[in-house]
């Protein structure tokens, strides 16, 4: 026991090389014991890079991490026994069952009575028991991945994007899952491209860009944070709206159903801009004012562009 | 690095696996269990005959005498010829050509004449002669010849009553006379276990490797000698079986006198280590799954041609031989050969020596290179 008892997870100035790359870039952040930290970033960020050396499986260029109080690059035996781990793309034995799978893997870590009825009902794949594991669908594999990774009962579990690749009802089905451990007090550590899977899953959600932190917060004090503009969308089918719009020093934009939408600062440019269309003769036949969504937010954090002009954002030199 | 600690649980749950993924997969089964049985059947049936063969002889007795008939009786006796008489009205090359037969014997007219007055020891008599109408084309037409003129020779030889001068007397530097398939068996069962542990061992590591569940293992308390050994004692059950398999089905179809000792199994654990261990270098070295394979092949064939598998080395040029004593199959197929042929326990134990170090140093690098524990890609 070390006075850091608190944390499950410390990393400090983690920084991984490979030729010519840095593929994790001096990144420092804690995990407390029961928190659920979410890696969030687009691909080839350094996410995979990251829990992999958290993992003990990747060692890290310079920087320290420990887990449960050890060295990660020390204790990897005394580590492992007691972390869980989905690894990206989960895959198994083809011609082995879920059952056997989990028996399998139960053995690997030895001596406990593992309760493998117990795992196979908490990832709803009790009436699979017996299908081997190339016959289940992408849904079922990652969810008996999950089951997998409890099977020593770890303190952390790691989840290398659970839910890439999965349809909108598998990614549900996953997050059933995910709040399910989440309520029994596990920490989590999961990586993931999106937002809304992090906001409702985390409690703190780092999110990565080259290998580097670019913002770390609550997914609402994210939120709040960045996202301090309006957007505003008008149904028209009049091209004269764009241009009004432009003329204004504005960046209209398309989105993907043909509508306009701006991003705006202030709440008195909305009514500029809609008394600049109507003086401009032109006429539209909906209006939508809202405040950005998680996903706008993450893309302004991962979008250079933007990184360059949001101040306090860019990490200090 | 972690390299002493051995988990038996953890070898146990391996083999379990590796079992069950091999009994579901029927082809594999297939290649794995009844491809070197029928190997052993065909080549052997083929080799069978030729120790003991047993030729058609068409003859066409022109003469009809009680002389021609004993010769033909006497030819019959020798029990290397099944008999066949021809209508001495037929024209006899017609016939062969018409028959598809490679070899007829004419005994003339006048036989028994002719022979009499040999007999009454006029030395300027000529000798009776037989023609053979022969096809030179033919396969093994030759040998077939040889045969019957080594009869005729034993009959001569007889019928003027002289001892023969010279004779010579077969001594084998074993201890008993063997038969090819005797030579044969015990190749193959080295070919077989070489082949299996070498691919069985490339296959599936460069399979769970490019899956992925290497990395997945890695996550877990295997070692990478513990991953090793379960490679390395699940395709010694499986060479244990299939072993077993080819030497019931070889003493059941052709009752060969093969000693079993435990030189054989000392022999096929060896084999396993050094080409599980073989096949878990090319793994790591070969980047890709393909490479791995192809490389499995390249030091494959001429491990099976040259190192005295299918024929013994000594039919090949001298280079070829000093080229087949660097290859370790060489050395499993001798000391196989020196158990279960010869019973000679200091050629084993030679063999044995070799092998035994060859597969030392490739598990020891097998350990080294595999990725388990190790730093993924
Ligand atoms: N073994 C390696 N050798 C060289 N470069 C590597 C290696 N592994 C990863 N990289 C590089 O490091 C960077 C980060 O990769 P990483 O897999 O960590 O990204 P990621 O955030 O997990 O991406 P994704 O969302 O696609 O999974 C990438 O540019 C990748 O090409
Ligand atoms: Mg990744």
């Amino acid at each position: 026991m070390t006075q850091n008892n608190k944390y499950s997870i410390e990393v400090h100035h983690l920084t991984k090389h490979y030729k010519g790359l840095s593929a994790v870039d001096n990144i420092s952040f804690t995990v407390e014991k029961g928190e659920v930290f979410a890696l969030l970033g687009p691909n080839g960020a350094g996410k995979t890079t990251t829990v992999e050396i958290l993992n003990t499986i990747r060692t890290p260029t310079s920087g320290k991490v420990m887990l449960l109080g050890m060295d990660v690059t020390e204790k990897k035996y005394d580590i492992i026994p007691r972390i869980g781990v989905l690894p990206q793309g989960f895959s198994s034995f083809d011609r082995i069952t879920v059952k056997e799978t989990l028996q399998y893997y139960s053995r690997l870590f030895c001596c406990r009575k593992p309760d493998i009825d117990g795992l196979m009902a908490l990832v709803n794949l009790k009436d699979k028991a017996a299908v081997q594991y190339k016959n289940l669908s992408g849904g079922l594999k990652q969810r008996l991945g999950i089951a997998v990774a409890l099977v020593n009962d770890p303190e952390i579990v790691f989840l290398d994007e659970p839910t890439t690749g999965l349809d909108p009802l598998a990614r549900r089905a996953m997050w059933e899952v995910l709040l399910d451990l989440k309520k029994k007090g596990k920490t989590l550590f999961l990586t993931t491209h999106y937002m809304e899977e992090a906001e409702l899953l985390a409690d703190t959600v780092a999110i990565v860009k080259k290998g580097k932190i670019t913002a770390m917060d609550s997914p609402g004090e994210l939120i709040e944070n960045n996202a301090h503009h309006l957007v505003v969308m008008l149904k028209s089918v009049d091209e004269t709206v764009f241009d009004i719009v432009e003329k204004m020093g504005f960046a209209p934009d398309y989105d993907s159903h043909g509508h306009i939408t701006v991003r705006l600062t202030h709440t008195d440019d909305v009514r500029r801009l809609l008394n600049a269309v109507r003086d401009g003769g032109a006429s539209f036949t909906g209006l939508d004012v809202r405040k950005p969504n998680l996903e706008e937010v993450f893309l302004k954090l991962t979008d250079d562009t933007f990184l360059k002009s949001v101040a306090g954002i860019e990490e200090a030199p | 690095m972690n390299l002493r600690i051995i988990h038996a649980n953890i070898i146990r749950a391996n083999i379990i696996v590796s079992i069950k993924s091999f009994y579901r997969e029927k082809t594999v089964v297939f290649f794995r269990i009844a491809f070197p049985v029928i190997l052993i059947l065909v080549f052997g049936t083929i080799f069978m005959e030729r120790d003991n063969e047993i030729f058609e002889l068409s003859i066409q007795d022109l003469d009809r005498s009680m002389s021609s008939e004993q010769l033909v009786a006497a030819l019959d006796q020798s029990e290397r010829f099944n008999i066949t008489p021809v209508s001495p009205d037929a024209d006899a090359k017609q016939y062969a050509r018409d028959n598809h037969l490679n070899l007829i014997v004419i005994i003339p007219e006048n036989f028994e004449m002719s022979l009499m007055k040999k007999m009454a020891a006029d030395p300027f008599e000529t000798p009776v002669t037989l023609t053979k109408v022969y096809d030179p084309g033919a396969f093994g037409v030759t040998t077939k010849i040889g045969v019957l003129d080594m009869a005729l020779a034993k009959i001569n030889q007889e019928m003027s009553g002289k001892p023969p001068l010279i004779v010579s007397e077969p001594v084998s530097i074993l201890k008993k006379k063997y038969r090819f398939i005797e030579f044969f068996v015990p190749g193959i069962i080295a070919m077989a276990v070489m082949t299996a542990s070498l691919f069985g061992s490339v296959n599936v590591n460069a399979e769970l490797l490019q899956k992925g569940v290497i990395r997945k293992l890695s996550t877990t308390p295997i070692t990478r000698i513990d991953w090793i050994l379960s490679n390395v004692l699940y395709q010694f059950i499986l060479a244990v079986v299939s072993t077993a398999v080819m030497l019931l089905v070889s003493y059941a179809v052709f009752k060969v006198s093969l000693e079993i000792n435990a030189w054989l199994v000392v022999f096929v654990a060896l084999d396993v280590f050094a080409f599980v261990g073989l096949g878990m270098i090319l793994t790591r070295v070969a980047r890709e799954a393909e490479s791995a394979s192809a490389a499995a092949d390249a030091l494959m064939f001429p491990m099976m041609f040259l190192s005295g598998t299918f024929f013994p080395v000594e039919m090949m040029p001298e280079f070829l031989q000093t080229f087949a004593r660097i290859l370790p199959l060489y050395y499993v197929n001798e000391g196989l050969r020196a158990a279960m042929i010869a019973v000679d326990h200091t050629a084993a134990l030679k063999s044995a020596l070799i092998i035994g170090a060859f597969a030392a140093v490739v598990f020891v690098l097998g350990i080294m290179t595999t990725r388990i524990g190790g730093e993924t890609p």
